[in-house]
């Protein structure tokens, strides 16, 4: 069995984006949409503050009650792990936006581009209008994935079988990897190192980890 | 049928490159930006590239392009004047330029004044020379050009430390070593924003191992976020700090925690001081003089198997060599050591003294000064590269805003005292320069490197005796004249004081050296000194004075809204050149490799947009420079020489050459380099493979060993030269009536005394403002936006998007505390005013700020630049006065200003 997951090293992460603009390149994400992003997250009060960077989106869950609540099938989830969306399947009736605790789902209703005149060359080259009116997020680059395991590459390891955004981080605060390899990268940082998930308690077993070490 | 490539190019947006990246193409069109995964092994953070050439196929296809010539039509020049640009072709273009160029020709290259009838002026740190072309042939084949009316730099930069740092370790820049060290105090030293890939790479690996870092700053930083601690210091204190440290090392602490034998061996510490402040030398040799215990007497500082005294005052006989050759003989005088003077110094500056100055406690501030000297592992040691080096793993960094102005020479001189302390300077683990701009070439820091007669580097200081200075002012704002530590080499312009050219250029500034004209000629590349400089109103309204400016822009601009024509050169990803890539480079690359890597262009220029080469070579075609401009290429103005001993690939000097022709030879000349002469493959190679490199020695990340073999020592702590240079340069001011630089010249301390810097800035005020300081009661600060700095993206929607996830990208920083207090909430807006200017934006709520800060994050104020233009986002820029009051002795100031806050307006719901 697979399962893979992406760990994000919070002692690492500087919040500089990069992930955000290497994904919104991959994935051809219209102005807005986000499917990875850090936020900027402020903590306690005044001289007690503490600040960190947070990398956030699908979490891929292995329980995700996006699919739950998914009227029309759209929403599936395959044997790796990865939650996928049918867009043709996708009636857009946002059910799984509002259901997702970690508010990593968008949808478009319209065509929208950087700029007001219309799309750029390499916007209208890349447009797709499947997207229009349906939800989307975060594919964890699945296709990617999957044309690099056809090449006998390693999820994670070889940069043509990643995400983009893990590929991309400049501080090494992303890692993919097979979460059901003890021997994977993930699992070895899993196991070295103090961890959270988002949102534990509520049961959907996300596939987004935090290292996390309090100062 | 679809096809899809990928392309290898560089990023040099910032000064932190150049990292390697590949863009992809689908059909001819730029689609995708990745890293360059075949430099891993090679480049430092493998191959990895930051956000903003993320920015870059946006770029491209960016609709609000300028993508043909534009000649103004409207002479009267003003903000709010139409320029009334029409479109016109290339050859009309250069033409008009030529006609004016040869006009320059035919009378004198400089004007009645003695000024350059041609100026130059770009920003970035000078990165832009990395994306145009040859265009640095040409100036160097048309003769003297002035660069001294500044976009931002030297009150935008580390200006102290890379002057100082250069003199003293050959440091224009430092870091720590990060891979070894394991203890940094930053004073709001901002890396994770501004040092660029690899910086926040070593910086991450360095956390995951455990490095702690003590971050001392106003508000917490992005940097800040992952430091072990944040001390919220009172701004412009940061020297009381240092000072307080140096305290409890020198008068706390016995001796012998301190690295001993490295303060004797390896620095000035020893050399005793006259009591006219110089060093008492031996009258055979002129050798500074040491007490030697053993012997009971004053020896030259080289003399074999002395221990020198480091502490006390002995009874000597000796010479001192003062400015202008004079000399003074002692006789049985009591002369002290230059350590021992330094402990006075800072007797008085304990950790009590600095807690009230600085509003941190003097627990904490004694805690970080213990810890530091805790972690230095004095007298441990590392095997590298074969040699048993000092291990120090500590250091202590300064961040922009306490590195340029008033209080930086003593950040600086403090800051390098604790790593001498503790012998951690240029050592495994602790603090080290990593490239040079006024000693030698930026890529050989090591053959800087020369002795002194006193036993120190030696160091090219403009001249300042009677028969060598230079009287007359060579450009606008006279750097050989009146700065002598920023040397006179390639790069000395820009290091001058770019605040003194524009005031001069107001008629507000050096009044006995009358006000210069505009140059005939102002060409402006890459850069927005009407944005990105202080008082930039004023600086609109001056530009607006100038005959002919020609700006190569991207977009319409703030800068360019005064131009007479508008060029659109092919930009990054659209045209071709070879740069250096490896050995050490700011702020971190320390590679193991040195050689070259090839921007090319990723698709074809778009429009009418022509690569910079073709504009040099056609400027040089019609202004009768050919033939110099070819020379100047050969010579090795555009990288490297293109003929040696080695190899000759030099080109034609009698013909034009193609772009591609140009960099053919270029590349053959790099491969030739990087295999002693045996490869000469040429640019089809670099288009293919992207970069070429050999080995560079890792020995060479450090300075100590060079310093050890050739038995140097590091010129600290007593600043003699400095103060010879400053008596010196204040008598030929004096004999010529400048007294207009009188305030500059205290500076010249052999030890920089404390300051009260907040007192400095009020006074300044109130005399020249006639205006109550303690209206005034925020600093407002600006910090690095890693997203956007020097990129000139600001029109970029992509870049927008991301950087909004970061706070202070949408309003004002301010504490949340105190916009209680105000009756302010998150989004209303509320206003800023300085002494001499008024802004306005959204307040941002925050813990992360002092109560007495509010903090503008980036370069923003955008009244003209396409999309930039509507993002409601304020600057400090403007609100920064241009007050020579405020400009230090080597010519820099800061970018930070007093203010007064009040709310205009509620959040629109």
């Amino acid at each position: 069995m697979t399962r893979y997951v992406m760990v994000a090293d919070l002692n690492r992460c500087v919040g500089c984006q990069t992930c955000t603009a290497s994904c919104k390149h991959t994935n051809a994400t219209p102005p807005g949409v986000q499917w990875r992003k850090v936020l900027d997250v402020e903590m306690g009060e005044y001289p007690n503050v503490e600040r960190l960077f947070m990398p956030v989106g699908c979490q891929h869950c292995s329980d995700p009650p996006c699919m739950e609540v998914c009227p029309s099938t759209a929403t599936g989830q395959r044997k790796d792990g990865i939650v996928t969306i049918d867009y043709d399947l996708c009636i857009g009736c946002s059910y799984c936006a509002v259901a997702c605790p970690y508010q990593a789902r968008y949808k478009v209703e319209e065509a929208r581009f950087a700029y007001s005149d219309g799309p750029t060359e390499n916007e209208a080259l890349r447009f797709d209008e499947r997207r229009i009116g349906v939800a989307q997020k975060c594919t964890f680059c699945s296709d990617r994935v999957d044309a690099g395991l056809e090449r006998g590459l390693t999820p994670g390891i070889d940069p043509d079988a990643t995400p983009a955004c893990a590929n991309a981080c400049i501080a090494n605060a992303l890692t993919f990897g097979d979460l059901e390899d003890r021997e994977s990268n993930v699992s070895k940082l899993l196991t070295e190192n103090t961890w959270f998930r988002m949102h534990e308690h509520l049961g959907t077993d996300p596939g987004f980890y935090y290292l996390w070490e309090e100062k | 049928m679809s096809s899809t490539h990928k392309v290898s190019t560089y990023c040099y947006q910032c000064v932190n490159g150049p990292d390697m990246l590949t863009v992809e193409v689908t059909d001819g069109i730029a689609t995708t930006v990745a890293p360059n995964f075949a430099a891993k092994g090679y480049h430092p953070a493998d191959g990895k590239v930051c956000v903003k050439p993320y920015g870059l196929v946006q770029k491209i296809y960016n609709p609000n392009r300028v993508l043909k010539p534009l000649k103004r039509t409207n002479p009267k020049k003003g903000r709010n004047e139409d320029p009334g640009w029409v479109e016109i072709e290339w050859e009309e273009a250069l033409n008009t330029i030529a006609q004016k160029l040869n006009a320059i020709r035919a009378t004198s290259l400089i004007d009645e004044q003695g000024y350059p009838r041609v100026a130059f002026t770009t920003g970035g740190a000078a990165t832009p020379y990395f994306y145009m072309g040859t265009f640095a042939s040409f100036l160097a084949a048309w003769g003297p050009v002035d660069q001294s009316l500044g976009a931002g730099g030297t009150v935008k930069c580390y200006h102290t430390e890379h002057v100082y740092g250069e003199l003293w370790h050959r440091a224009f820049t430092v870091c720590p070593d990060t891979p070894r060290c394991e203890y940094i105090v930053s004073f709001g030293n901002n890396i994770d924003a501004s040092g660029g890939v690899t910086s926040v790479r070593r910086h991450a690996d360095a956390r995951a191992r455990g490095i702690k870092r003590i971050q001392i700053e106003p508000h917490l930083s992005i940097t800040g976020a992952s430091a072990s601690e944040w001390i919220p210091i009172r701004p412009k204190t940061d020297p009381a700090f240092l000072y307080a440290m140096l305290h409890v090392l020198l008068h706390e602490r016995p001796l012998t925690d301190l690295d001993v034998p490295f303060l004797k061996a390896r620095t000035g510490s020893p050399y005793l001081i006259g009591p006219n402040g110089f060093f008492l030398r031996d009258p055979a040799s002129k050798k500074p003089l040491m007490w030697d215990a053993a012997t009971g007497r004053a020896l030259p500082f080289d003399t074999p198997g002395i221990d020198p005294a480091l502490v006390g005052s002995f009874t000597v006989s000796g010479m001192e060599v003062g400015a202008d050759g004079k000399t003074w003989e002692h006789d049985a005088i009591e002369a002290t050591t230059a350590f021992e003077v330094t402990r006075r110094l800072v007797a008085a500056h304990t950790p009590e003294w600095a807690a009230p100055v600085c509003d941190v406690a003097a627990y904490r501030i004694r805690r970080v000064a213990n810890d530091f000297i805790a972690h230095a592992r004095i007298g441990e040691t590392i095997e590298f590269e074969g040699r048993t080096l000092p291990f120090r793993p500590v250091a202590v960094m300064l961040g922009k805003g306490v590195n340029n102005g008033w209080g930086a020479y003593e950040c600086v001189w403090a800051r390098t005292m604790l790593m001498v302390l503790v012998g951690g300077l240029e050592v495994p683990g602790g603090l080290l320069g990593s490239t040079v701009h006024i000693s030698g070439m930026d890529f050989d820091r090591m053959g800087s490197v020369a002795p002194h007669p006193d036993g120190f580097l030696d160091y090219p200081f403009n001249p300042t005796d009677k028969e060598h200075w230079a009287a007359q002012p060579q450009v606008r704002h006279g750097h050989t004249t009146l700065i002598p530590i920023i040397g006179g080499g390639l790069t000395s312009q820009l290091m001058g004081s770019t605040v003194l050219s524009w005031m001069r250029l107001q008629g507000r500034a050096a009044d006995s050296w009358g006000q210069p004209k505009p140059p005939d000629v102002w060409f402006v590349y890459r850069c927005n000194p009407n944005i990105s400089f202080s008082e930039t109103d004023r600086i609109g309204e001056t530009m607006a004075t100038f005959p002919f400016t020609v700006a190569f822009s991207y977009t319409q601009d703030e800068t360019n809204h005064f131009a007479d024509l508008v060029l659109p050169e092919a930009i990054d990803l659209e045209s071709t050149q070879l740069i250096r890539i490896g050995g050490t480079h700011y702020f971190e690359q320390f590679w193991d490799t040195q050689g070259w890597v090839l921007r090319q262009p990723v698709v074809p220029p778009r429009g009418e947009a022509k690569d910079f080469t073709w504009i040099a070579t056609e400027l040089a075609k019609r202004t009768g420079l050919l033939e110099a401009y070819n020379a100047m290429i050969n010579f090795g103005a555009a990288g490297l020489p293109l003929k040696t001993d080695a190899y000759d690939f030099s080109l034609d000097v009698t013909r034009a050459h193609s772009v591609d022709e140009t960099w053919d030879a270029i590349c053959r000349a790099a491969s030739a380099d990087v295999t002693g002469g045996t490869a000469s493959d040429g640019l089809a190679y670099f288009k293919e493979k992207g970069f070429r490199v050999k080995p560079f020695p890792k020995i060479n990340w450090y300075l100590y060993p060079r310093m050890e073999d050739l038995g140097l020592r590091f010129e600290l702590p007593y600043q003699e030269r400095i103060l010879r240079i400053g008596q010196e340069l204040s008598a030929r001011l004096h004999e010529q009536g400048v007294t207009w630089w009188d305030r500059q010249l205290h500076e010249y301390e052999p030890l920089p005394t404390w300051k009260d810097l907040n007192e400095l800035w009020a006074s300044a005020y109130e005399r020249a403002y006639g205006i109550k300081a303690s209206d005034y009661p925020f600093w407002l600060l600006t910090a690095r936006s890693m997203q956007y700095a020097w990129g000139g993206n600001v029109s970029l929607q992509m870049i927008r998007e991301v950087a909004a996830n970061i706070a202070g990208h949408d309003g004002i920083m301010i504490n949340a505390q105190v916009a209680e207090q105000l009756g302010i909430e998150q989004g209303d807006r509320i206003e800023v005013t300085s002494p001499i200017g008024v802004t306005s934006g959204r307040a941002l709520l925050r813990q992360g700020v002092r109560p007495d800060t509010i903090v503008m994050v980036g370069q923003f104020g955008h009244w003209k630049t396409p999309y930039a233009k509507d993002l409601d986002m304020p600057s400090l820029n403007n609100l920064v006065p241009m007050n020579m009051d405020l400009v230090d002795g080597t010519g820099s100031a800061v970018d930070a200003v007093l203010v007064n806050i009040r709310k205009v307006g509620r959040k629109s719901k």
